[in-house]
């Protein structure tokens, strides 16, 4: 039977090889041409130069999902402890968010955290703008917050958190029961049976998460356009900008794009060891 | 963690109304009587109502839920196949396969949509050599030589970024099935056609549906793949949105996420209803006797088999459906494509020459000159009439990407003003029809500044420093600095640019920039969020209506004037409906109305010289001459401005290295 249902795969092998490996076969190309077509290395001759965004965007990257990892885990733990109407429910909540354009969800910060926002209109009314006034000596209508790069921080949190519980979750729920029982029953307390059961076991569902919070936020760009206001790039700002944007340079576009995809890799790759052996965890 | 509960709900409800409040936001401002996401101004469902007559919203909902339900039918299918096909592999071949397969999931998504923009522009150059070739060895079969992105290739698109997600979340279940199922069937005489639908199927299905589902999910979701391999002619609602974002978003937005979004909460509700019966059910048959379970089990088998009929059935109808699309797109009824700027018509024209002609406009904005530029070279845009200014046409020009104009079918040509025909950009005049013009200067908020702006000097000032928003482009912002300095706006002089570089890289690092911007501008200037700006004097009129502390100034160094004006692409498909539009367009109703509508002054001698008694006939008041000044610069004014010329190819790349620095 096997090698009559092999036949299936064929078909995608002849697709992956067209849509997934030859376009970044073209990347590669493209990096490693000049605008007049010969083969030159000038385009990473020139990287260290944006050393400075690859810094800022792994930076930003790595705190957001950190955050995401603080918040995201407990809250996967607990929804895990509730009954099964309440997780159904709370699954629900966590997945329609993405239904909503992304776009849409950011823009709708933008005009929460603008200097005339609603935020800060909060923050007059109440008084506490003018508290922090007094106390520091300071004479600000407004705390600014948009195009700051902890609005990108918020940005890149708000928009991949999904991506961080639902891996954690899938795998804390089908943990095996009897498992956690043993432990207890050979006299672990809680904590150590989170500690040395259920945190080991979630592993997988981490390793993913971090992987689906971490890559997109390196890469963003429409949320530092729109939080960020465009004075601190982003590796995705930098990329758009030299095939969609303002200074066209589609080689040096692929060449940053390449050292970014290998950077990532190498970071996936490295993180992967870890959990060597484990199956990528299902997200939904 | 298990001994307080309360503590327990308490954070995560905090986790939800972090990830809720700025959709219930969203939804509260769709019934907004105003246009602001911040100010409430009354109740009412005019929106929802707008909603359904505006055609670029609907077309891209529709463009969205089209591509959306293809691409998840067919990677559905397709991963379902595969999956099985991988399964079935040894082990090392199968590891393979699954890294490449992991591909697209892990890659960036700006990486898996740069690479398939510029493999798609590879192959169509590729095949309109080998169409050509194909087209002159024969005479019985003619391929089209002109492919371009668009439908198709975002289908494609998302169909291989859906696949993968199928393919996780049916592989599980695979390696969960007994499989020795399988050989007992072939055993008993099954073909594996049969085996497949009879064993593998129904054990794989709760996989295949979440995969759908998650497939659908990511394929509604998506922006950036779909922003660099949709091209100009569809544009999904994200992209729409894009584009809306970077000016005002109406509201009319906010009116069909909160459509989508109550629909899919519907939908979500009634299938964990549904769900949640079937499980208790489910538990009691459990407890029956097996007898129970074979006719529960007889009772279900007609049912699978309508849907996999049902199936079928989906899977033809989105095959037709994209053949028909791939076909049809060609042969439609005749349309123009067109790409200018935001906020920079007056939509009722474009129903208006609908209606007349019956050529349906596909109407798209670009960010600025350079991003046209871009679009333009790296194949993304597809468009037959353009409205770049006057320096990049010299830079089309001498690229030889425009085409010829047949001014005989354009006789509106005529009613344009002498001095604005023949222009350095186009000597001959024999490319461009000229559509508006303008100039540049300083739009402050007076209740923001201490004393009225005069100078350049105050776009580096750091006084007022986070309170200055800067072009998001190079030539308009490198001209800020090169107006203060004192040198010409089309200096090729390296030293010069550098110095111009350097006041604009030391004012940032100065922290005197709150942002880069382009259509942003105008919520950032209305809404009181910044001080001062440098833009175009047309939108200053426009922002002036909705806040009326804003001033706008010539500095006292000079300042840019441009023109913009409308050229056809090189090979454009359309270009008989392309002169018609032009025609249309600079006709001397169409000016006035785009004159009234946008505040950039016409070139079109008769509105110009009409649009204040035009205002008065429309408004019952009279047009403020200051106002008509601004937007109309007289002579002397213009005589203090410099236009824009082309630069050599070497100061334009200075241009993008130093655009590119000062970003970083």
């Amino acid at each position: 039977m096997k090698n009559k249902l092999s036949k299936f795969a064929v078909p995608y092998v002849i697709w992956m090889a067209l849509f997934v490996v030859a376009p970044i076969i073209m990347v590669v190309v493209y990096a490693f041409s000049s605008a007049e077509g010969g083969f030159t290395l000038d385009n990473f001759s020139n990287m260290g130069a944006y050393a400075v965004v690859f810094g800022r965007s792994f930076k930003l990257a790595l705190i957001a999902t950190v955050i995401c990892l603080a918040v995201g885990y407990p809250v996967s733990y607990m929804m895990s402890k509730e009954g099964p109407g309440f997780q159904r429910v709370a699954m629900v909540l966590i997945m329609l968010p993405m239904w909503i354009n992304f776009l849409l969800r950011t823009y709708s910060w933008m005009s929460i955290l603008e200097n005339n926002g609603l935020l800060n209109r909060l923050f007059q009314k109440i008084g506490v703008i003018s508290l922090y006034n007094g106390i520091f000596g300071t004479d600000l209508q407004f705390f600014p917050m948009l195009n700051t790069q902890g609005a990108v921080v918020l940005g890149m949190v708000y928009n991949y958190l999904p991506f961080m519980i639902l891996p954690i979750y899938s795998v804390i729920i089908k943990l095996d029961r009897s498992l956690i029982e043993a432990a207890r029953d050979l006299g672990a307390n809680s904590f150590n049976v989170f500690r040395r059961v259920i945190l080991p076991l979630s592993f997988p569902g981490i390793l993913s998460g971090i992987t689906m919070v971490f890559v997109p936020s390196v890469s963003t760009f429409a949320i530092s356009k729109m939080l960020g206001g465009g004075t601190e790039l982003l590796l995705g700002d930098l990329i758009e900008q030299q095939f969609l944007g303002g200074a066209y340079n589609p080689q040096l576009g692929a060449a940053i794009s390449l050292v970014m995809m290998v950077i990532v890799v190498v970071c996936m790759w490295v993180m992967n060891r870890f959990g060597e052996g484990e199956e990528q965890a299902v997200m939904l | 963690m298990r001994k307080n509960p309360a503590f327990n709900r308490f954070f995560m409800a905090l986790v939800f109304l972090f990830l809720y409040a700025p959709i219930f936001l969203l939804i509260v401002f769709s019934f907004n009587k105003g246009n602001s996401n911040i100010v409430w101004s009354g109740f009412s469902l005019d929106w929802y109502q707008k909603l359904f007559t505006d055609r670029l919203i609907m077309q891209s909902v529709y463009t969205t839920l089209l591509v959306s339900l293809l691409a998840t039918a067919i990677a559905t299918a397709a991963g379902t196949f595969a999956a099985i096909g991988f399964f079935s592999l040894r082990r090392r071949a199968r590891s393979v396969l699954n890294t490449v397969n992991n591909i697209p999931m892990m890659n960036a998504d700006i990486v898996t949509g740069v690479a398939m923009c510029l493999f798609f522009v590879a192959f169509f150059t590729f095949w309109s050599d080998f169409a050509a070739w194909f087209n002159g060895a024969q005479h019985f079969v003619e391929l089209p030589t002109r492919l371009t992105l668009g439908f198709g290739t975002l289908l494609i698109a998302h169909v291989a970024f859906n696949i993968p997600y199928v393919i996780l979340s049916v592989g599980p279940k695979l390696r969960q099935m007994d499989k020795n199922l399988v050989d007992a069937a072939m055993d008993l005489g099954c073909t594996w056609m049969q085996a497949f639908w009879k064993v593998i199927l129904p054990e794989i299905k709760p996989g295949i549906v979440s995969g759908a589902l998650t497939a659908f999910t990511m394929s509604v979701d998506d922006f950036i793949i779909s922003y660099f391999t949709a091209g100009s002619s569809s544009s999904t609602l994200a992209m729409t949105i894009y584009g809306m974002t970077k000016k005002r978003v109406t509201p009319e937005i906010n009116a069909i996420s909160t459509l989508l979004f109550v629909t899919v909460l519907l939908l979500l509700v009634i299938v964990n209803v549904r769900e949640a019966r079937l499980e208790r059910l489910g538990r009691r048959e459990v407890r029956r006797s097996p007898r129970a379970e074979k006719v529960s089990q007889a009772l279900s088998t007609p049912r699978g088999r309508l849907a996999r009929r049902g199936a079928a059935a989906v899977l033809a109808a989105a095959f037709v459906v994209t053949v028909c699309l791939l076909t049809g797109a060609t042969n439609a009824q005749p349309m123009v494509n067109v790409c200018s700027w935001g906020e920079y018509i007056d939509e009722e024209l474009i129903t208006q020459f609908e209606e007349e002609t019956g050529i349906m406009v596909n109407y798209q904005t670009a960010e600025s000159n350079e991003t046209l530029y871009s679009l333009l070279k790296s194949g993304a845009g597809d468009y037959d009439v353009i409205v770049p200014s006057d320096y990049m046409i010299s830079q089309l020009i001498e690229e030889d990407m425009l085409s010829e104009l047949d001014y005989s079918n354009i006789p509106n040509f005529e009613k344009i003003s002498d001095r604005f025909k023949n222009l350095p950009y186009d000597p001959e005049n024999k490319y461009t029809v000229p559509y508006a013009w303008g100039t540049v200067g300083i739009i402050y908020n007076t209740a923001m500044v201490d004393e009225p702006i005069t100078s350049w000097s105050a776009m580096f000032d750091t006084r007022y420093a986070g309170n200055v928003l800067m072009f998001r482009n190079s030539r308009d912002a490198m001209a800020t600095a090169l107006l203060y300095l004192g040198y010409s706006l089309n200096t090729t002089d390296e030293s010069e640019l550098r110095e111009a570089f350097q006041l604009l890289a030391d004012a940032k690092k100065n922290g005197v920039y709150q942002s880069f911007v382009m259509d942003e501008i105008y919520q950032k200037l209305e809404g009181g969020n910044a001080a001062i700006g440098a833009y175009y004097a047309g939108d200053y009129l426009t922002m002036l209506e909705n806040n009326e502390d804003l001033a706008f100034v010539i500095p006292e160094e000079g300042s840019n004037w441009f023109m913009d004006a409308m050229c056809v692409l090189k090979d454009a498909p359309h270009k008989e409906e392309a002169e018609a539009w032009i025609n249309f367009i600079a006709s001397t109703e169409a000016n006035l109305a785009n004159m009234d509508y946008i505040w950039y002054a016409s070139p079109n001698e008769e509105a110009l010289e009409e649009y204040p008694a035009y205002y008065e006939e429309l408004y019952g008041e009279e047009l403020d001459p200051e106002i008509y000044e601004i937007m109309a610069a007289p002579q002397e004014v213009l005589d203090r401005c410099e236009a824009y010329l082309v630069l050599p190819a070497e100061t334009r790349a200075l241009y993008s290295t130093l655009w590119t620095e000062l970003g970083i």
